[in-house]
């Protein structure tokens, strides 16, 4: 190979191609198809006794026949709701918040208000959501602050209903929606929105015309950053929602940790990534064609100029 | 160093906080998010005594010991005790299975129906008795249970029952039974009811209250358990709550809550208005459980270990103990030395005698899967 | 397709409406600062329809924040804006008869060349399909752009996102076209033809421009009038011609080409200026205000300085005349440039055309010496921040 005269010296010189990948493929290959591979493996086997979690003696895809049951689906179907309720309302806030975070607050100012975004982060995930479950409840911060304004006159309860676990939601993924959203706005150049205004855009025009279509990237990100951790999550909802924030995950684990049947927990793990993977596939192609038929008249209206004048 | 800083609750005033429960799905990641904290107490004061060892590790329930307690035994003789919690029997089984002798542990709490399944994988060591001079303090009551004959692998910890707890501002009548349990979440306590996230306690509230074997593996009866707990109950329950005592009850979250009584007394106490909540051992049947010391077969530290177990045999620190979790050791004589220290709603740790004549332990069968798919089945709906 | 009646149709569009005050402005006592600093002062401004304005100015005078109050990116904190002869100070820019070609070109990166050409005609309420790929069209074709139409801006060179920008401000037929040192990215050759072009196609459509530069010599090529701004002020507004010629500030001077400076006092009733070291500059009189020793700053262009091995003859051979001898000498072009050292301190700078004279050599005794007439003499109180080109 080296001895090769024709390659340019400089070419044998370089990194082979991929080298550079290694340690990510290495990465990947230890912390994500050896582990789903494992509960792939496990998901074809059964619980062979009581006392065992797996045996793979015999092949079967009984398990993900017992997964797809009446439980998975009532329980994936609520999941969904929470998580695409919970991701549309992270966007719904974080977009505006990002947006003025990136373009009207002084660049010197950015760097706190950040801090500020980030500041739950410091405290441990189930400590601020528990705190939550403390503020929510009847004697909580909430209903006597209501009460002593004289808002309402008996404690109240937000906590163990939808509403608390679409708050505590937001509150836990937000940041992960505002900092993707942050980085592409901010990346975007300022004179490409004056640029707009100065064509005869207003604000809202440019806002759908330019500055949103070239955020694409951030809000993909943002979606997947809290759609996807959310759908696993269960911790969040079952302790503001209760019975009412029962989550798919939280099946799978009671298979792992309490029913120890580790055979039916992959099967519904795997049941549970490939429909996640078909979710995020289903909408990325809805907004594609939304796009394309949005955009699709004016370029028709544009097309062919450029033959034109090579004829 | 009180007991308070054990709860993630961090934002909860110190007054209404008790300790953790025993049993809750979040313990593990509690443990998580407190374990710096039980590191540091239980290192707190210095490394005098014997100190053969220099730690013990301890897989426990969590907040099951008086970190009190621990810390005088620290100073006493010598190893630090360090504690991480589990949340059910069967993740504290699937950890030891796994390491095979390698956990690092040298205590766990086993309940004792899951003893003999523990020994006979070789997952316990032998005790030895000639360490546990303590052990004659023991009642007779908690000695050569069926599951471990001749305490050979274990040592009575904490024994307890399951009942529920109601605020008598909104049901204002006698409950006194499951069925009436069951009456009161579809009336008055609809929407407003807790019960146990442990799918044992939950299938057994209906066989209790029909006189079946708690752990019925009966075909029949695990229907009707199913279509009962689905179609009737699910709808009205607004939360699966392990340890409604350490926040459900001090903060008023819940009308009727299905609970253990050592929690129950912790949340009551807990409480600004006491009054508000009775506590009911619910008839005609109910559930006795006690949870066990054993050392991990290939403990490292088996002679602190046993230093630890007789430690806590000695009557003046059980009772500690006891104060602490609120549920009954089997030390003979806690119960007077309880009365005579006048502990708060001492009734709720020791039944009277009548009362625990209706209470008996469960077995571990094969009727288990057949339980969590029905409690999965009931979240499900209860979720809708 | 040919391009001339394309073109025409791009000019006419625009002629149509002239003569009714549109591409005209007016900025009356403008005043604007950034935190406390003001950055315009009370500046007047006033620009006929059609005309080819250049803002003129060293680095951080002001040349973009006037650009932007009119294009209405920043808001005046007193005076009037004026476009059109209507006042626009409060409408924001997407009301404004302005279009603006900016430093960074400021192309759509997720749209084609055609669609950024398209873009503002969308905005607007009737105009129809056919006529808003006719228009982008056209633009293209103004600009030499057609075959790039499909592109995207990444995949164009400097020079051809220029064109772009520029056709995507024009395609809106705009009273008034604002361009931010729309050259300045470009390499120096193609800058040179787009001046050229820039200048053919604005009198070709007849929409003024407001052209801001810190390029002395793009303004004088391309402007009809130059205004000439230092610390947000105007110092002169006048026709190249005059900027260069009849300079109104010792600043302007400076800025403008090159100057040889020399301080000193006003003597013999006007007539004469009195340099450090005795010697007697005469120049054509002088009306300088307060007392009769004024003191002044003198400019002498090199191209009107004559190096001469003789002492120049003449009714009155020491005036406007120094001795000294050459430093350096170099070629630039069509012209030779001396660096004389005068023997009574001063450094001299003169430019002679090459084939006017014989090359001197350095070290060569020579008399540098001017006609009374091109003797610029300016109050001495300003003194302008080192005016570029100044010769010490
Ligand atoms: N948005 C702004 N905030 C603060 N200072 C500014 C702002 N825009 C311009 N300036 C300051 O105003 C002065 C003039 O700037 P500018 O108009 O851009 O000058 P020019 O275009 O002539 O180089 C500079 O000192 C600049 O730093
Ligand atoms: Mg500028």
């Amino acid at each position: 190979m080296t001895s090769d005269r024709r390659v340019p010296r400089a070419a044998r010189r370089a990194v082979p191609p991929g080298l550079l990948a290694t340690p990510a493929l290495a990465w990947l290959a230890l912390f994500f198809v050896a582990p789903v591979g494992l509960v792939f493996w496990y998901s074809l086997g059964r619980k062979p006794g009581l006392y065992q979690t797996h045996a793979n003696d015999v092949l079967t895809l009984d398990r993900y026949r017992e997964a797809l049951g009446d439980t998975f689906l009532t329980s994936f179907s609520g999941t969904l709701r929470i998580g695409v309720t919970g991701t549309a309302l992270c966007l719904a806030i974080g977009l505006p918040f990002a947006y003025w975070l990136a373009v009207k607050v002084r660049p010197h100012r950015r760097f706190v208000v950040l801090a500020l975004v980030l500041v739950p982060f410091w405290t441990n995930f189930l400590i601020r959501t528990i705190g939550w479950q403390v503020v929510l409840s009847p004697e909580g911060f909430a209903s006597r602050a209501m009460q002593s304004l004289g808002l309402i006159d008996a404690p109240f309860s937000m906590l163990f209903t939808r509403g608390a676990v679409l708050l505590g939601v937001v509150y836990n993924y937000l940041p992960m929606m505002i900092l993707p959203l942050y980085v592409a706005l901010d990346r975007i150049d300022g004179s490409l929105r004056e640029a707009s205004n100065d064509l005869g855009a207003n604000r809202w025009r440019t806002a759908l015309q330019v500055t949103l279509p070239l955020a694409r990237p951030g809000i993909a990100a943002g979606l997947l950053l809290v759609f996807i951790p959310l759908m696993g999550d269960y911790v969040t909802a079952a302790v503001l929602g209760g019975a009412r924030g029962n989550m798919v995950g939280q099946l799978v684990a009671s298979q792992f940790q309490q029913a120890q049947n580790w055979a039916l927990g992959s099967a519904m793990a795997v049941v549970l990534i490939v429909v996640i993977a078909l979710t995020i596939l289903a909408t990325a192609a809805a907004g594609a064609v939304c796009t394309w038929l949005l955009t699709h008249r004016r370029r028709r209206e544009l097309a062919g100029i450029a033959e034109g004048s090579a004829a | 160093m009180n007991h308070h800083d054990h709860t993630p609750r961090l934002l909860a005033p110190a007054a209404r906080v008790a300790g953790l429960p025993r049993r809750t799905f979040l313990a593990g990641l509690a443990a998580a998010a407190g374990a710096p904290l039980l590191a540091a107490c239980g290192g707190s004061s210095g490394s005098g005594g014997s100190g053969a060892a220099a730690q013990l590790r301890a897989y426990s329930w969590s907040a099951y010991d008086d970190p009190k307690v621990l810390a005088e035994f620290t100073a006493k003789h010598g190893p630090k005790v360090i504690v991480d919690s589990y949340s059910s029997n069967e993740e504290m089984i699937a950890k030891l299975a796994a390491a095979k002798g390698t956990s690092g542990y040298d205590i766990v709490i086993p309940t004792g129906v899951f003893v003999p399944q523990m020994a006979a994988n070789g997952l316990l060591q032998e005790l030895d008795h000639g360490k546990l001079p303590n052990l004659a303090n023991l009642d007779k009551a908690f000695q050569n249970q069926e599951w471990d004959e001749g305490n050979k692998y274990t040592v009575t910890k904490y024994w307890g029952t399951t009942g529920f707890v109601y605020d008598t501002g909104v049901v204002k009548r006698d409950l006194k039974t499951w069925d009436d349990f069951f009456d009161a979440a579809q009336k008055e306590a609809s929407g407003k009811t807790s019960l146990v996230d442990d799918p044992g306690e939950i299938c057994a509230m209906l066989c209790f209250a029909r006189g079946w074997h708690q752990s019925t593996t009966d075909k029949a009866q695990l229907d009707q358990i199913e279509t009962f707990l689905v179609d009737t109950l699910a709808p009205h329950i607004a939360a699966f709550d392990s340890s409604p005592g350490s926040s459900a009850i001090p903060q008023g979250t819940h009308v009727l809550m299905h609970c253990w009584n050592g929690d129950a007394r912790r949340g009551i106490l807990a409480s600004s208005e006491q009054d508000r909540w009775k506590w009911v051992l619910p008839g005609p049947k109910t559930n006795l459980w006690m949870d066990n010391w054993a050392i991990v077969k290939g403990s490292a530290n088996a002679d602190a270990a046993h230093e630890l177990i007789n430690y806590v045999l000695d009557p003046a620190v059980a009772i500690k103990q006891v104060d602490f979790v609120g549920y009954g050791s089997g030390v003979t004589g806690s119960e007077e030395e309880a009365r005579k220290l006048k502990l708060g709603l001492i009734d709720m740790i020791f039944p009277s005698a009548e009362q625990v004549a209706t209470m008996y332990t469960g077995v571990i069968n094969e009727g288990q899967e057949r339980r969590m798919a029905i409690v999965n089945k009931m979240k499900a709906k209860a979720g809708a | 397709m040919s391009s001339s009646p394309t073109r025409n149709a791009v000019a006419s569009g625009r002629r149509a409406d002239a003569g009714d005050g549109k591409g005209s402005v007016e900025l009356r006592s403008v005043s604007k600062s950034f935190g406390g600093v003001t950055v315009v002062k009370d500046l007047d401004l006033s620009v006929n329809p059609g005309e080819f304005l250049s803002l003129l100015g060293p680095s951080g005078c002001g040349k973009t924040t006037t650009l932007r109050m009119l294009a209405g990116f920043e808001q005046p904190d007193s005076g009037e804006v004026l476009i059109s002869g209507a006042a626009v100070q409060h409408l924001p820019p997407h009301k404004r008869d302005v279009n603006t070609v900016f430093q960074s070109y400021a192309l759509f990166p997720h749209m084609t060349v055609a669609a950024n050409i398209a873009y503002g005609l969308r905005q607007r309420r009737g105009i129809d399909r056919a006529e808003i790929r006719s228009r982008v069209a056209e633009a293209l074709d103004m600009v030499q752009m057609t075959r790039f139409a499909d592109r995207k801006p990444n995949r164009l060179s400097g020079g051809q996102q220029q064109r772009v920008a520029l056709a995507r401000a024009l395609v809106n037929r705009p009273g008034v076209l604002l361009l931010d040192e729309p050259l300045a990215a470009l390499d120096r050759k193609l800058r040179e033809d787009m001046q050229v072009e820039l200048k053919l196609l604005q009198s070709r459509l007849g929409t003024t421009f407001v052209f801001v530069t810190h390029d002395q010599e793009e303004a004088l090529s391309m402007s009809d009038r130059v205004a000439v701004m230092l610390d947000g002020r105007i110092e002169q507004i006048a026709d190249p011609y005059t900027v260069y010629e009849r300079p109104a500030t010792a600043f302007v001077a400076g800025f403008i080409g090159q100057q040889n400076f020399f301080d000193g006092t006003v003597a013999d009733a006007g007539r004469a200026i009195e340099i450090d070291g005795g010697t007697v500059l005469p120049a054509e009189p002088v009306t300088i205000h307060g007392s009769g020793a004024a003191a002044v700053r003198v400019a002498v262009r090199p191209e009107a300085v004559t190096v001469a091995e003789a002492a120049p003859a003449g009714p009155d051979g020491s005036a406007n005349a120094l001795p000294g001898a050459v430093a350096a000498v170099s070629l630039l072009g069509d012209v030779l440039q001396y660096v004389v050292h005068a023997d009574a301190g001063h450094e001299l700078l003169a430019r002679v055309p090459r084939r006017q004279a014989g090359r001197l050599a350095e070290g060569a005794r020579v008399w540098c010496s001017w006609a009374p007439s091109d003797v610029h003499v300016f109050p001495a109180e300003v003194t302008p921040r080192a005016p570029i080109g100044s010769a010490k």
